[in-house]
């Protein structure tokens, strides 16, 4: 089971993630304020922490390097109700490994944990394979079994960032940030237009789909059962 | 009440505490003090050359008289004295004893210093008796052992000094007067200037958004700088409509998102009989906070990017590969919704800017042309060349956006009545507006058919 550790310090919306985070397998433990905070990461019992960009005692960003300065390298989650761009680079560059906006919906924060949790594979392998999918990098082309997929390379780099991260719940937010480097949340449904394409080519309808729709949620990438 | 009008009894009066009344005290005492030293120097130069030339005069004529034989002596020194109607002359022959021979001093004065002249005080006498005068006199001791004294009056330049300070006080009373008099009429307009914009700031501080400073039809420094206060008192007054009006449009965005929330829950609450329909409800329900919150998230990023003041993220921008990216992104969406997206990006320019902002507002642009437009229509994306200056423009066959309704479009929050049923917040225009303006680009929404909207990159 693995262990979190979750430094917020309204009650309340702690009590909601712990609830929530239980719920879905997670040992969550709690701490109320900065200082105590820093105390219980620095145990270092948790795979991975939840940090509230503005606590009483001590500010988020500074346990963060306080941390990394003391060379504990569990993953954290940045959680802060400051929006702007600028806040969330700041957060990234003190050491955090993903920044997520408050407020939030609960299988936003689930999908960043998970994600935190399984690092991509950085696989130094040239070609990539899930079940019959395989994608050769250099070549720049995509098959499933004997099939030869025609990817756009916008599609490719999506199919390519999906495969790498396979068996996980990749959120919109999560794609819009890491695929198309967007700093900003468009008004249209892009994810689900490009997605919907992708799902085209990759699962033609004699086929077991691969990628799974997984409503108001996200999608994730599997090989067929 | 006594108390208070005792004690502004001792009070100067208001004008004497001016700044303008102390300056010129200031300079009219400097201006006292300096004529006072010029007319102290002109008295001083006046007598050392009177003194000199009465004693030049006097040596000269003490020769003369020693070289006469007696009698010629004693004639001269009647003459001298007969010849003298303004009775300044003095003149005097003593034995060795000090008695007097002839002359008219009553004594010889004690301890003269011998054919030198020097200052002293004699008996004067003449027809009209004895008088004390103060006199330049000199002696020489005659070959007999006789006494020989000349002198000469000094009482004029007694007299010079007298007209030199009445000189003085005649020029500088009138001149002290009146510097103290214009000081008090500059320094009880400048009071009175004062309190009047101190009246009309209490206004402003009140609320009174509306008022201005008083101005003149003058140029000088005080106007300058009440202009320039009423210059930003416009801007302040502008700004605080426009936030007044944001104010409004948020709580009626926020508002339609969450009533409708609201009626779901209620209806949802009182209808619902299975869990699942239930769940529907709910999900309805979130899919509207989420709008709501979007609202939100949309407002803070503008207000982000007009507080941005920073150009550090600024570099060299190539717009073309910007332009197609944004074509490449939005491609599928127009497909989908059958419109023909075309990208022209034939213009080869750099601008100096943020790129991922640039991205987001050209990204807006479509994202709204694609969304306005019907099926069957057309959207064009297209990096232009025009009078000298790099263009991106973005046309689309949709329902336009009237004249009246182009400038509330930049605004903060607004959507067209047109586009109310089409899914959308109308912060999109407002972003792109926010962004071009802190770039310092230009940004228009042109008259249709349909909407063709630019952002126009200057080339300085």
């Amino acid at each position: 089971m693995p262990r979190l550790l979750l430094i917020e310090d309204d009650k309340e919306t702690a009590d909601e993630i712990r609830a929530e985070l239980g719920d879905r397998g997670f040992d969550v433990s709690w701490a109320g304020d900065g200082i105590e905070g820093l105390a219980k990461a620095r145990s270092g019992r948790a795979d991975a922490m939840i940090i509230d960009r503005l606590l009483p005692g001590m500010d988020g960003l500074t346990i963060i390097e306080t941390l990394r300065s003391e060379g504990i390298r569990t993953p954290v989650l940045v959680l802060s109700a400051l929006g702007a761009v600028d806040e969330r680079v700041r957060g990234l560059r003190s050491g955090g490994d993903d920044y997520l906006t408050k407020p939030f919906a609960t299988v936003e924060l689930v999908a960043r944990i998970e994600a935190l949790l399984r690092r991509p594979s950085e696989s130094p392998d040239t070609v990539l394979r899930v079940g019959p999918l395989e994608l050769d990098l250099i070549k720049r082309t995509a098959k499933r079994g004997e099939r030869m997929i025609d990817l756009l390379p916008r599609e490719f780099r999506l199919l390519e960032y999906m495969m790498r991260r396979k068996d996980q719940m990749l959120t919109r937010a999560m794609l819009l940030e890491e695929v198309w480097n967007y700093k900003f949340v468009p008004q249209t449904n892009l994810v689900d237009v490009h997605m919907g394409r992708l799902r085209h080519k990759v699962d033609e309808p004699n086929e077991l789909p691969m990628i799974t729709n997984v409503r108001g949620v996200g999608f994730i990438l599997r090989a067929p059962a | 009440m006594s108390a208070a009008s005792g004690s502004s009894s001792v009070r100067l009066p208001d004008f004497a505490r001016t700044t303008t009344f102390r300056s010129t005290l200031i300079v009219a005492g400097a201006f006292f003090l300096c004529t006072v030293l010029l007319f102290g120097f002109v008295y001083w130069q006046t007598a050392v050359y009177m003194m000199d030339k009465n004693d030049a005069l006097l040596s000269d004529e003490l020769r003369v008289f020693a070289q006469n034989t007696p009698e010629q002596r004693l004639q001269e020194i009647d003459d001298r004295l007969r010849k003298d109607p303004e009775r300044i002359k003095i003149a005097g022959l003593f034995d060795h004893d000090g008695h007097r021979v002839a002359g008219n001093i009553e004594i010889l004065p004690t301890g003269l210093p011998l054919d030198i002249p020097s200052s002293a005080v004699v008996v004067r006498l003449d027809d009209h008796g004895r008088e004390l005068q103060k006199v330049r006199i000199a002696a020489h001791v005659l070959p007999d052992g006789e006494i020989l004294v000349i002198g000469r009056n000094i009482a004029e330049i007694v007299e010079i000094a007298r007209i030199v300070l009445r000189a003085l006080a005649l020029g500088l009373l009138p001149a002290i007067v009146l510097a103290v008099a214009v000081g008090v009429v500059l320094s009880l307009r400048a009071r009175n200037r004062l309190l009047e914009v101190n009246r009309r700031i209490q206004r402003i501080v009140a609320g009174d958004l509306r008022e201005r400073l008083p101005t003149r039809k003058g140029n000088d420094p005080f106007d300058q700088l009440a202009a320039g206060v009423n210059l930003m008192l416009g801007e302040i007054e502008a700004l605080v409509h426009e936030i007044a009006g944001v104010g409004n449009d948020i709580a009626h965005d926020l508002r339609t998102p969450l009533t409708r929330v609201r009626a779901r829950l209620e209806r949802g609450r009182a209808r619902a009989t299975t869990l699942d329909e239930l769940r529907t409800v709910v999900d309805q329900s979130i899919g509207g906070l989420d709008q709501s919150l979007a609202v939100v998230t949309a407002l803070l990023r503008i207000a982000e990017i007009e507080h941005n003041r920073r150009l550090e993220g600024f570099s060299q921008v190539q717009l073309a590969p910007l332009v197609r990216e944004v074509g490449d992104l939005y491609e599928p969406i127009a497909e989908d919704k059958h419109v023909t997206l075309q990208v022209e990006a034939a213009d080869e320019a750099t601008v100096h800017g943020d790129r991922d902002l640039l991205f987001e507002a050209v990204a807006n642009l479509v994202d709204n042309a694609v969304k306005f437009t019907p099926e069957g229509g057309r959207v064009t994306l297209a990096l232009l060349h025009r009078d000298g200056e790099s263009v991106i423009q973005v046309k689309d066959t949709g329902p336009g956006i009237s004249e009246a309704e182009r400038e509330a479009a930049v605004r903060r929050f607004y959507r067209s009545d047109k586009s109310r049923n089409t899914e959308g917040l109308g912060l999109g225009l407002s972003l792109v507006a926010a962004i071009v303006k802190l770039h310092g680009f230009r940004f228009t929404i042109a008259a249709g058919p349909g909407c063709t909207t630019e952002i126009a990159f200057p080339s300085h």
